[in-house]
């Protein structure tokens, strides 16, 4: 005996063409959608592990940092503000503070890296304090440094490769042709450590001709509270503090205004696949009135019919659905790519976090909305008159 | 607050700039290939970007004959067999006119980017370095230097051979800009000489095949 799902099946293969259309506009909205919300997770999965992968919670700089990093970049460091390393003893005192370390970042200009010269940036950290704020970091090949002022480099993965560096090697800070000897090489991280060149402070303030820093990161005690260790570090002169929590919320208000814009264009989206669903099973009623009226004649109640155009609806929004998602799951590094370009910042890891439990969620959501959809024409089926039908019909 | 926005989105530009194109970790591409197209092809009005690998190209027996043709464990190619190699095929008014490739080489004090472009008969038509560390580094920048190697083809390296700096011939007769930049110098040479090896299995062997 033939069951109301293969009549259903039959029904919508009468029309293939149609069909075809309306699934693929159900399967792009599923698409759009299910990405969509892979990325609200997946970017602030990822922001997290940057944030997390910082190894300190709170950073002090020299006020105007931020501007002079631009410069630093565009300049090679002429320009850079300065603290004073006695900084980090005051900020050690403070009783919410677990760990602190001096850092100073430099940029020098290379003229033969590119058609018109390029930078190389440095990172001079502490050896004794900044190993521990980084314990997830593990060595391809070598280790840390020997001493505290050694002319020696650690290599972020990255940097390494493109620099061709194993441990032994040499390199050399460009405008100042200090040689260093790689001693180091880190296994890749995926955040922005991979590109990195790690010098110790000491060295680095030899050769850049300073004894300050520019940046103390700190790591602040578990449960401690960070608000109050902020008010107290602005207390110091001339520093601004930048916390990550803070800055993380920063960048997700940013970001929200462009996850509104893809959530308004998905529901667009949306709209225009179910009202492609409505039309396509309201066209398949009306091309079946004479039928419908048959079936009415024949016994079948108005819930017979009712259902047997809603599981049309229920199989035309389910495999667009099932087929959306598999294209958003296949897709999803493209899709990676293509916010990567689009987005301010972008943190480093997969954006697109699709799971199995989103894609349920996804799926049902559509499935929900097109059974909503078919409800009209559901019910126009439903009440077909079976003489008036056939009279017409003839 | 927005001041250490700002900050944070500097800061990945700031860490990765030291390795500007990290991105393209071993294969080598040009940094912005609109920009230098045209300037190492003059002729050009377009060009198409392919991405082939050793892999995909011929897989281990290939891999071994290309290390066979480097012929020294001093011409190593720097990446695993399935990394693709980026490839411009240059057109002047829809008609194929020449290739743009480059390698990575190691120098004394990082990495050598070495380009060449060549036209469809394997002669090398302009030569550019990328990106070279060190004091006098500039030397092999220069334009000069780069004219030196304009004309040659593969066939000039069967007489000389980069690795012991030994032979005769074009290649023999260019002699080094930077003399302090002795192992940089060489590495150039061994560069492009893996460079045409490279050109010549991806692209003209196959095409004398098919004559």
């Amino acid at each position: 005996m033939i069951t109301p799902f293969q009549i259903a099946c039959r029904n919508l293969l009468r029309k293939k063409v149609r069909t075809f259309l309306t699934l693929i506009g159900i399967m792009l909205s599923t698409w759009v959608m299910v990405s969509l919300f892979g990325f609200n997770k997946g970017y602030e999965k990822a922001l997290n592990r940057d944030i997390e992968n910082m190894g300190y919670q709170l950073m002090v700089m020299a006020k105007g940092c931020p501007y002079e990093a631009a410069t630093m970049m565009l300049q090679g460091g002429k320009g850079l503000r300065y603290m004073e390393q006695s900084m980090v003893n005051d900020i050690v005192k403070e009783p919410e503070v677990e760990k602190v370390t001096p850092i100073l970042m430099q940029a020098y200009f290379d003229p033969n890296k590119g058609e018109s010269g390029g930078i190389a940036g440095y990172f001079g950290v502490d050896p004794a304090s900044y190993p521990a704020m980084k314990p997830f970091f593990r060595f391809r090949s070598g280790g840390w440094f020997h001493d505290e002022a050694a002319q020696e480099v650690v290599m972020g993965y990255e940097a390494a490769e493109l620099e061709q560096r194993e441990v032994g090697d040499m390199t050399m800070v460009p405008e100042k042709n200090v040689q260093l000897k790689v001693v180091g090489i880190l296994e890749r991280t995926g955040t922005q450590d991979d590109g990195t060149i790690f010098v110790p402070l000491k060295s680095l303030q030899r050769i850049a001709g300073t004894a300050k820093i520019t940046t103390v990161g700190i790591k602040v005690k578990k449960d401690a509270d960070m608000s109050k260790l902020e008010t107290k570090l602005y207390q110091l002169k001339d520093v601004q503090v930048v916390s990550f929590s803070q800055v993380k919320q920063t960048i997700l208000k940013l970001i929200a205004t462009a996850r509104v814009m893809v959530l308004s264009i998905a529901i667009v989206a949306i709209l225009i696949a179910m009202v492609g669903v409505v039309n396509t099973v309201l066209m398949s009623v009306l091309e079946r009135v004479q039928e419908i009226g048959i079936l009415k004649t024949m016994g079948a109640m108005p819930g017979d019919i009712f259902r047997l155009v809603w599981t049309e609806t229920l199989i035309l929004c389910s495999v667009g659905g099932i087929a959306g998602i598999g294209f958003a799951l296949l897709f999803a590094q493209v899709t990676d790519i293509l916010v990567r370009r689009i987005l301010p910042y972008a943190p480093g890891g997969g954006l697109v976090a699709i799971d199995l439990p989103l894609a349920l969620l996804t799926l049902v959501t559509i499935v929900g909305v097109g059974l909503l959809s078919g409800l009209y024409p559901a019910w126009k089926a439903g009440r077909v008159r079976p003489l008036e039908s056939i009279r017409r019909e003839g | 607050m927005i001041k250490s926005v700002i900050f944070f989105l500097l800061l990945p530009v700031i860490c990765l700039s030291g390795a500007s194109a990290a991105v393209a970790a071993v294969a080598c591409d040009l940094n912005d290939a609109d920009r230098d197209v045209p300037r190492l092809f003059r002729e050009s009005t377009s060009y198409k970007t392919f991405y082939v690998s050793i892999g995909e190209r011929g897989g281990p027996p290939l891999l071994k004959r290309i290390e066979n043709r480097l012929g020294s464990s001093y011409l190593p190619l720097y990446a695993p067999i399935d990394v693709p190699y980026t490839l411009y095929e240059i057109y002047r008014n829809g008609e194929k006119v020449g290739y743009i490739h480059g390698v990575n080489q190691k120098g004394q004090f990082g990495g050598v980017q070495i380009f060449m472009s060549q036209d469809l008969a394997g002669r090398i038509k302009s030569f550019y370095i990328q990106k070279i560390t060190g004091k006098s580094a500039g030397k092999f920048r220069d334009v000069k230097f780069a004219k030196k190697f304009v004309g040659m083809s593969l066939k000039d390296f069967d007489g000389y051979d980069p690795v012991t700096g030994k032979g005769a011939g074009r290649v023999a007769e260019i002699t080094n800009p930077a003399p302090e930049m002795e192992t940089d110098f060489y590495a150039v040479l061994r560069g492009l000489k893996k460079n045409l090896i490279l050109m010549d299995e991806f692209v003209f062997a196959p095409e004398r095949g098919k004559q």
